[in-house]
């Protein structure tokens, strides 16, 4: 990394996963839910690294609406207990989902790419209703490999990165990199930047310290957080987004969780905020999905 | 209020004394009265001096040798006593008859002080006879006295058979020419011995109580002395700044919290670190292999055990340069640190907390990042040191543990030394620490004070007003309090765009020391701004290197330099766009070279120090500067001057032609060294100045008369005209917001750049172009540098937008406090403190040095109804207070004011007061201002 960069690197202290790497296999275990379209393979695949960075075993479920012939093979293939269930989807899958023993859940976005919403209408309603966290994957996910870095927005309020790290520290079993991405708001977009280059440093310092002292670095950008979200992915190699969720998707509610839902090619762990109290300690970004859009300056009147 | 006698009000605890394992003699059980302003006084507190009414101590004779011997010791521990008596030095000393030695001075001011006597052990000596009515002469007397030593308010306990509060004594109608707590006491302790019994006589059991109570008083003192209980601060919200106490900001308390004394410069952190700390030891000058500043050992730290729910105050006492910490609950810690700035190279930490929390632990500790640190223990004391390169850093410490049962107290002493590696640093810093240990703590911190009070003297602002204008004050003094911190006045001075605060742009000396500290430590310290002009004189050889590997003549200044002087501005970034970016600044913002210059010249100008421009390294700095543009013009083929591919103040337009900041101060600096060399008696010199003035007239300005304005740049007046407000609120990063290439493709600036010229070299711009540059660019400034808001409120406070002026007065005034860039945690911004000041001096007060004279042109806010700011003026102390409708100018030696613009006139000393007498031109100003800003709403 150039010394100068607008990005703070190599935090000192232990990596999140590195007490918990002691441990051998822990008793929960993570939840693939499955159905007999072509997401079923990322959301397995996913799931198996899930279990990895989680060091617990993964299990699979499947509300049965058909065949399951292939889904059997598949999860055969895999290694992965299938577990059948019978009864109205969601409520099905969200009674699994909610078993203590469950750490995480790997569901599909939706049954096809190129839909118009971001998450199908299942997905959606298991999101905003369970209290765990649930891993989302896109039917255009490349195969993942290892997750070896988290990418991390953060909107840079206490309040909102207190249940990030509170939520995902836990499941941290591995050594992972944890990228912090900030995209400026209107709250914390600088008022002044002597030197940018110093600046941006110092602010990512700074950010980090206050937020995410355990993280490994920092990018700071400004614009869309989709677009930016995808663009730092891409450049630092993420494999897997983390985004905290009030479980509102009103309109107006969770912009942030929309967009990059709509434009991720990553799985993203969205951790659900617990319940209203906690929802009503963010009140902007990354929950509540805010932030500055680029103004259109208009023009003075000549001198 | 504290009685000796068991009278009335609530009884207080214990103070610890009073269970001390040794020293002193138990108090009697103490009793307070809620009087008045002044916080209860617990005796719980180590007093600087003492003020005793003696009439309420002894009534016409009696045994005082006990209360002699007491007040001896008390002045060998160091603290001061005034004995305020009615009789003469006959009758006065023949009771007491004390012949104290040490560092506390006693005074006996006799006859109400018309004579006032000190006391040594040779005897009484007359050092004041003046006129009074009363006891209170006395004490203003013993206040002035011990205020020029930094001892203040609760730093001062008043004894007298019922001292009361200002309040108390109007309440009860007391005469106050006879009370000796007068104004400039009113937040000392009074301690009340008990009234006198009526018709009381010599021998009477009141009389030998009251002399009792003195007498414990004064051993629970001399207790408190010898156990080394952590001195105190006097509160004065005038002067104490509150630290702010949430974990998130912890870093930027380390910032604020800095004690430096130019030479050296030690982080506010807790002792005991914590949660996010980044303490910090730095020396100036001292940098590593990379050119970053280079960390030294840390002093502060001990073993200190907070409890889980732990809070603490932390205060800045901005008069006496001291950093205090209080615990909010019994189990706390509470200590007292300075750097001193009488011996530049000590520094002492006093702490104490119960023994279960508290131990001294290792007095020296590696530093954050980096540098090579060695450490061992020799003699009973420790040395660390860091070393990086050729650099070293070695600090000394030792510790003195006392026990008083459940309280312990730590004592540190830490000196330092800075040299190369090979060079016995170790060794120097050793011996400076037993030096330091046989003048004693009490002592270094008495001198600290008095230091710092001497530099307050021609420093010192007062802002009046309401609420408002005393935060301003605070905040005013608060950007003053690190300028003084900032640079050392021997040798050279490497003043980093951060000081020595924190670690943020390594420790580089940018612009930022020239045109923004300078001007005001050549006010109010211009010893240190000497040694800052020093830096730039011993690194002229590097500065003529770079000029001449472009092929150049002169002497070019690199936009950042450190140790060498080399260029050691980084080449590329990443931008918030996750673009590369290519930093253009090292290789084109050149006006540096002319900003030097500057700085010299504007040295000289309110120094009176004419040798050093005449003939000495000034000359050298304006000279060698010039020759550089005279090789860097061109010549079009009209004859015009230009300089192509440069970089103005304005750095969101990066490379551009004949940026007028540029090219004015390069011809100022042209015009500059062709007058320092027209009377050389060298024929070349001679002949290159007529060059230089020659290519002085060439060179083009941007000046449009059409427009009446300057253009900032070749081809500026095409680019999109946009206009802040309509996008966000200023200060704000306008070039995070839109993009760096939109903003550098529209008219937006990121600060003064054309108006710095107005703020620098007004004689240079034409006249009356002022208004209309500040209506056109201001509007166009995003204020995205920390830089540039107390700049414009300068400007607008001379062009009588007072209003306007003030809102960016606060802006850069609070910028640190309220963590305004987001980066205060890597250090203050010192130049926006020192454009704080220049916007006080020359915006505020409208200060200008005239070649014969002070010109003084005040503005002044509606919020603030008087500025009084003390500076030093062509070797003269001066204070200049300003109200709406007058100057005082108080001076030390004759002085010429030019006020408003009208004929200079002579003020003598002590003072001098004129009518400001607003002429037509500036009411009108004024108004337009006001008009203006109601446009703007």
């Amino acid at each position: 990394m150039s010394d100068e960069l607008a990005h703070a690197d190599q935090r000192s202290g232990p990596a999140p996963g590195s007490e918990a790497s002691e441990l051998t296999q822990r008793t929960g275990y993570v939840l693939a839910a499955l159905d007999t379209t072509a997401a079923a393979r990322p959301v397995l695949e996913t799931a198996l690294r899930v279990g990895e960075m989680t060091k617990a075993e993964v299990k699979a479920v499947h509300v049965v609406d058909g065949a399951t012939e292939h889904l059997e093979t598949l999860v055969e293939r895999a290694g992965v207990p299938l577990r059948l269930l019978t009864g109205p989807v969601e409520g099905t899958l969200l009674e699994a989902m909610e078993a203590p023993e469950v750490l995480a859940t790997v569901v599909g976005a939706r049954a096809t790419p190129g839909g118009k919403r971001p998450v199908g209408r299942i997905a959606r309603h298991l999101l905003e209703r369970t209290s765990k966290p649930v891993v989302v994957v896109p039917p255009e996910a490349l195969a993942p490999g290892t997750f070896l870095r988290l990418l991390v927005p953060l909107e840079g309020t206490e309040s909102s990165s207190r249940p990030v790290l509170q939520a995902l520290y836990p499941l941290l079993a591995v050594d992972v990199e944890i990228i912090v991405l900030h995209v400026f708001t209107d709250k914390t977009l600088p008022r002044m930047l002597d030197r940018p280059q110093r600046d941006l440093e110092l602010l990512g310092r700074e950010f980090l310290a206050t937020h995410c002292p355990l993280a490994t670095g920092i990018e700071l950008r400004s614009g869309p957080v989709g677009a930016r979200v995808s663009e730092v992915s891409r450049q630092h190699r993420a494999d897997l987004v983390v985004l905290s969720w009030s479980q509102d998707s009103s309109a107006g509610r969770a912009n942030v969780v929309r967009e990059v839902l709509g434009t991720s090619v990553l799985p993203v762990l969205l951790l659900p905020v617990a319940s209203a109290s906690a929802a009503s300690d963010v009140p902007r970004g990354l929950a509540a999905g805010e932030h500055p859009a680029t103004p259109e300056p208009r023009k003075a009147s000549a001198p | 209020m504290i009685t000796g006698s068991a009278t009335k009000g609530r009884t207080l605890g214990r103070s610890s004394e009073e269970t001390a394992e040794h020293g002193g003699t138990s108090m009697a059980q103490h009793r307070t009265m809620s009087v008045g302003a002044a916080p209860p006084l617990t005796l719980d507190e180590t007093f600087e001096a003492l003020l005793v009414d003696w009439e309420a101590v002894a009534l016409g004779g009696g045994d005082h040798r006990q209360l002699a011997a007491r007040l001896e010791a008390l002045c060998a521990a160091g603290c001061h006593v005034f004995l305020i008596s009615a009789d003469n030095l006959e009758a006065l000393d023949g009771q007491l008859g004390a012949r104290p030695s040490g560092q506390g001075r006693l005074h006996l001011c006799c006859e109400h002080g018309s004579s006032v006597f000190m006391v040594t052990e040779r005897g009484p000596s007359l050092v004041a006879r003046r006129s009074v009515e009363g006891k209170a002469d006395a004490a203003r007397f013993a206040a002035q006295w011990l205020a020029e030593r930094g001892i203040t308010g609760r730093l001062i306990l008043v004894v007298g058979e019922e001292p009361m509060a200002i309040e108390a004594q109007r309440h009860h109608d007391l005469d106050p020419a006879r009370s000796l707590m007068i104004e400039a006491l009113a937040r000392a302790a009074p301690f009340s011995l008990g009234p006198r019994a009526p018709g009381s006589e010599e021998g009477d059991a009141s009389v030998g109580a009251r002399l009792d109570a003195l007498l414990a008083l004064l051993d629970n003192q001399l207790a408190r002395r010898a156990n080394r209980r952590v001195p105190q601060i006097d509160p004065d919200p005038e002067w104490v700044l509150p630290l702010p106490t949430t974990q998130t900001t912890e870093r930027v308390v380390e910032t604020l919290g800095t004690l430096a004394n130019g030479w050296a410069g030690t982080r506010g952190s807790r002792e005991e670190n914590g949660h996010a700390a980044f303490p910090l030891f730095a020396v100036s000058g001292a940098y590593d292999d990379r050119n970053h500043l280079l960390e030294g050992p840390l002093w502060t730290e001990l073993d200190f055990t907070p409890n889980r729910r732990h809070h603490d105050r932390r205060v800045l006492d901005l008069r006496t340069a001291t950093l205090a910490r209080f615990p909010a609950t019994d189990s706390g810690l509470r200590s007292l640190r300075f750097v001193s700035a009488a011996s530049p190279h000590v520094m002492g930490l006093r702490a104490e907390a119960s023994v279960a929390q508290l131990e001294p632990g290792e007095p020296l500790r590696a530093p954050a990042h980096g540098a090579r640190f060695d450490r061992r223990v020799e003699a009973g004391d420790w040395l660390a040191q860091t070393s990086d390169g050729d650099e070293q850093i070695a600090v000394a410490a030792g510790d003195r543990l006392t026990r008083l049962r459940e309280l312990a107290v730590v004592e540190r002493l830490a000196t330092w030394s800075r040299g190369r590696r090979g060079e016995p640093n170790g060794a120097v810093a050793q011996r400076r620490l037993l030096d330091a240990r046989t003048a004693g703590f009490d002592a270094l911190l008495a001198a600290h004070r008095a230091t710092w009070a001497s530099w307050w003297r021609d420093a010192e602002v007062s802002i009046e007003g309401g609420d408002d204008a005393r935060a301003d004050q605070l905040a005013a003094r608060f950007c003053i309090f690190h300028l003084l911190s900032a640079a050392a006045e021997e040798g050279e001075a490497a003043v980093g765009a951060r000081g020595l605060t924190g670690d943020a742009y390594a420790g580089h000396v940018f612009w930022d020391a020239d045109v923004f500290v300078l001007p005001a430590l050549a006010a109010i310290r211009p010893r240190a701004a000497r040694a800052m002009l020093e830096y730039r004189v011993r690194r002229l050889p590097a500065a003529r290197a770079i000029a001449r590997a472009r092929g150049l003549s002169g002497a070019r200044f690199p936009w950042e330099s450190a140790r060498d002087g080399t260029d050691v501005t980084p080449r590329v970034v990443r931008g918030p766009h996750g673009e590369q970016i290519a930093i253009a600044t090292g290789g084109h913002e050149e006006h540096i070279v002319a900003d030097v210059a500057w700085a010299a010249h504007c040295y000289a100008t309110w120094s009176g120090d004419d040798a050093f421009l005449l003939e000495g390294g000034g000359r050298d700095l304006v000279v060698e500067t010039a020759r550089y543009w005279a090789s860097r013009i061109r010549l079009d083929r009209a004859g015009s001057g230009h300089l192509y591919g440069v970089m103005g103040p304005d750095e969101y337009h990066e490379v551009v032609d004949d940026n007028a900041y540029t090219n004015v101060m390069a011809r100022w600096n042209l015009r500059q060294g062709a007058a320092l060399l027209t009377g050389s008696t060298d024929a070349d010199e001679v002949a290159e100045a007529e060059r230089w003035r020659e290519l002085s007239e060439r060179l083009v300005d941007g000046w449009h008369p059409d427009r009446q304005l300057y253009e900032q740049f070749s081809g500026y007046f095409d680019l999109e005209p946009l206009i802040v407000s309509q996008i966000a609120r200023p200060p704000v990063a306008i070039d995070v917001l839109l993009g760096h290439r939109r903003v550098a493709a529209s008219q937006l600036i990121k600060q003064a750049d054309v108006l710095m010229l107005h703020h620098l070299v007004p004689q240079e711009v034409v006249e009356g172009s002022l208004q209309p540059c500040l209506a056109f660019y201001e509007p166009r400034t995003a204020h995205g540098s920390s830089l540039s808001p107390a700049i414009s409120a300068s400007l607008q406070a001379r062009a009588g937008d007072t209003e306007a002026a003030l809102e960016l007065f606060r802006v850069a005034s609070r910028l640190d406090l309220d963590d305004v860039t987001g980066t205060t945690a890597g250090g203050i911004h010192l130049a926006a403190m020192g454009g704080v000041w220049q916007a006080l001096a020359y915006g505020f007060l409208g200060l200008a040095a005239q070649p014969d004279a002070l010109a003084v042109d005040p503005h002044l806010p509606q919020a603030w109804s008087a500025v009084t700011l003390r500076f030093r003026f062509r070797g003269r102390r001066i204070g200049i207070r300003a109200t709406h409708h007058e100057v005082t100018v108080c001076c030390d030696a004759p002085l010429t004011v030019a006020l408003g613009g009208r004929a200079p006139q002579r003020c003598v000393p002590p003072s001098t007061t004129l009518p400001l007498g607003l002429d037509a031109a500036t009411r009108a100003r004024k108004e337009a201002g006001h008009e203006r800003r109601a446009g703007s709403r």
